[in-house]
């Protein structure tokens, strides 16, 4: 048995490296299918050794670039032509080299106010990083930026740029942070298509390219129309560009569904400078929340006034018809414009009179008890006070008859 | 005869490095294979953790140790990508164990060896790598083979360079 492990001890300890490796795959793809999205923490704890010994270096390697960039640009170059600055062809080359140089830095110069713009545009809270280094290999889309957990970045954080979204924060270390493109098999984003308004999820395919995956066949989706995020990821805030539809496919797996290949808006391979959304709450400008404040502070005043009337309302009972539903009471009727508060008076008021007292032999419905009261409104005022009779026969008033009671005096009137 | 055994060629032929020379190199390899596709794009064809694995098992001689040397650079590489940890490494493990397999059989010393098997050991790692990728996680590649073939070429170019420069800090008896 020793000599069979002395004598095969190179293949055993190749067949236990490779039988660990294929176990830890599998628990890792375990965990995966489960729907647990995020590493075991043996593996975190891999990934996190991993970021701390490559990114220091990186770091160092990025600054070292820019730095001897600098050195170069400002001054071993500068002295180089100098030295040669008699040629006169030379210092043509020189200008040619300082104006590429310029161009480079007024590049990067608009690149930076588009990304101040879109800042100003889009105001949710961002932290803008840069791009350090990348995953190594062309069948991870991932990729490093100088922004870690100090600088409040958070795991499943949106990364975009001016063009359009990114990806998002997938692991979080103390100085850096990995992100996932859009176009990683492994990433998924909401998005909608703008004129169509068909919904998907956006994932890369096995070429790295953006892809919506589970789409109904439409013979509206055309190339070129816009697709945006749709929001209900809870990652990516709505409406932000993702792309344009490059081509539509048929699902190879499924009958009835496609594809549509997105071109993304973003240069995703060639990405300098980046931002972090670390907050999707609206941040308005101080212009707005001023006036916001105001309307709201109006919005408070007209309440108050209104609850103070009703409350007036209220309290004041004459003011109130209870026999009238409640839009069409004399204070809220604005339909006339002169309220005709009380009826005119008759000149020679007489059982006709509307409102006038009825002769005691005519019966009124409410009186034999054989229909409802009619009731006047509250505020009705009185026929005026009749005059005493006077003996002119030519009248055609009929005479009172004698115990009937004289139509009632205005009494002065209700005020 | 003259003719050496392959225990004692091996005895003989075994290179030693000071230990920084074991550190640092993997790790400015790992370092580098992340921070030069940033600046070279899709054109990044050369796996740096691959051409160390080879060189220190062809020059170690030891499968357990190339093994071994192969799997942490692979594990490693795995760990700065998004996927999972052990696809690299499995395609490394044996490509270092093969390699310093080889390196028991072989002059070594023979640039024109040395080239031949980068070229050789780089697609039998590319192969590995979508082997597992495709049959052990049923995940979906696109698997260009033309890129593997430059990307070995690239090994090999490197390899080129790479080994003269190292083999200069070699103790020698």
């Amino acid at each position: 048995m020793e000599s069979f492990v002395v004598r095969y001890r190179n293949l055993l300890v190749l067949l236990a490296l490779l039988v660990a490796q294929i176990l830890g795959l599998a628990m890792q793809v375990r965990r995966t299918n489960s729907g647990q999205a995020a590493d075991g923490r043996s593996v975190s704890l891999i990934r996190y050794w991993a970021n701390s010994i490559v990114s220091p270096p990186e770091r160092l390697l990025h600054y070292s670039g820019t730095g001897i960039s600098w050195l170069w640009n400002n001054y071993i170059d500068l002295r180089h032509v100098r030295q040669q600055n008699a040629d006169l062809e030379k210092t043509v080359d020189r200008l040619r080299l300082e104006q590429a140089a310029l161009l480079e830095d007024a590049k990067q110069g608009q690149r930076l106010q588009a990304l101040l713009n879109f800042q100003q545009k889009y105001i949710y809270k961002t932290l803008t990083a840069q791009v350090i280094g990348s995953s190594g290999t062309d069948q991870s889309r991932v990729f490093y930026i100088d922004k870690g957990k100090d600088a409040g970045i958070e795991r499943d954080m949106a990364v975009i740029t001016p063009d359009g979204i990114v990806g998002k924060v997938r692991d979080v270390f103390p100085h850096t942070a990995q992100v996932l493109a859009i176009n990683d098999q492994s990433s998924g984003a909401g998005v909608i298509m703008e004129s169509t308004r068909i919904r998907g999820i956006l994932r890369g395919n096995a070429a790295g390219q953006p892809q919506i995956e589970d789409v109904i066949r439409d013979q509206r989706i055309k190339p070129g129309e816009k697709v945006l995020t749709a929001g209900g990821d809870e990652i990516f805030p709505r409406g932000l560009p993702v792309g344009a539809v490059d081509s539509v496919v048929n699902d190879p797996e499924r009958d009835g569904f496609v594809e549509v290949i997105v071109k993304p808006a973003a240069h995703l391979d060639q990405l300098d400078e980046v931002m972090v959304i670390t907050s999707t709450e609206r941040r308005f400008p101080p212009d707005q929340q001023q006036d916001m404040a105001e309307s709201e502070a109006l919005k408070g005043a007209e309440a108050e006034k209104q609850k103070t009337s009703e409350g007036m309302a209220e309290k004041l009972p004459g003011l109130i018809d209870p026999s009238l539903p409640p839009d069409q009471q004399p204070l809220k009727d604005t339909s006339n414009p002169n309220p005709v508060s009380r009826p005119p008076v008759a000149i020679h008021p007489d059982r006709f009179t509307p409102l006038s007292a009825a002769t005691p032999s005519v019966p009124t419905p409410a009186q034999d008890g054989q229909g409802p009261p009619v009731t006047g409104p509250a505020n009705a005022p009185a026929t005026p006070k009749k005059k005493p009779p006077t003996p002119k026969p030519q009248t055609s008033q009929p005479e009172a008859k004698p115990g009937t009671t004289p139509p009632a005096a205005p009494q002065g009137e209700n005020r | 005869m003259s003719v050496l055994s392959a225990e004692r060629s091996r005895e003989i032929e075994i290179h030693r490095y000071p230990v920084l020379v074991y550190a640092l190199v993997p790790t400015l390899a790992v370092v580098l294979q992340a921070w030069l596709p940033r600046l070279l794009g899709r054109f990044a064809w050369f796996d740096l953790p691959l051409v160390v694995t080879v060189f220190f098992a062809l020059s170690r001689r030891n499968p357990i140790q190339g093994s071994m040397l192969g799997g942490i650079l692979g594990i490693f590489e795995d760990a700065l990508t998004g996927h999972a940890i052990g696809i690299n490494g499995i395609a490394k493990t044996l490509v270092g164990y093969l390699a310093a397999s080889v390196g028991i059989l072989v002059n070594v010393e023979n640039y024109a060896i040395r080239l031949f098997l980068t070229f050789v050991l780089s697609l039998v790692g590319s192969a590995t790598y979508f082997f597992v990728v495709r049959f052990l996680l049923g995940l979906t590649s696109d698997t260009n083979w033309l890129t593997e073939l430059f990307k070995a070429v690239g090994n090999s170019v490197i390899a080129l360079m790479f080994f003269p420069l190292i083999d200069r800090a070699k103790i020698r008896d």
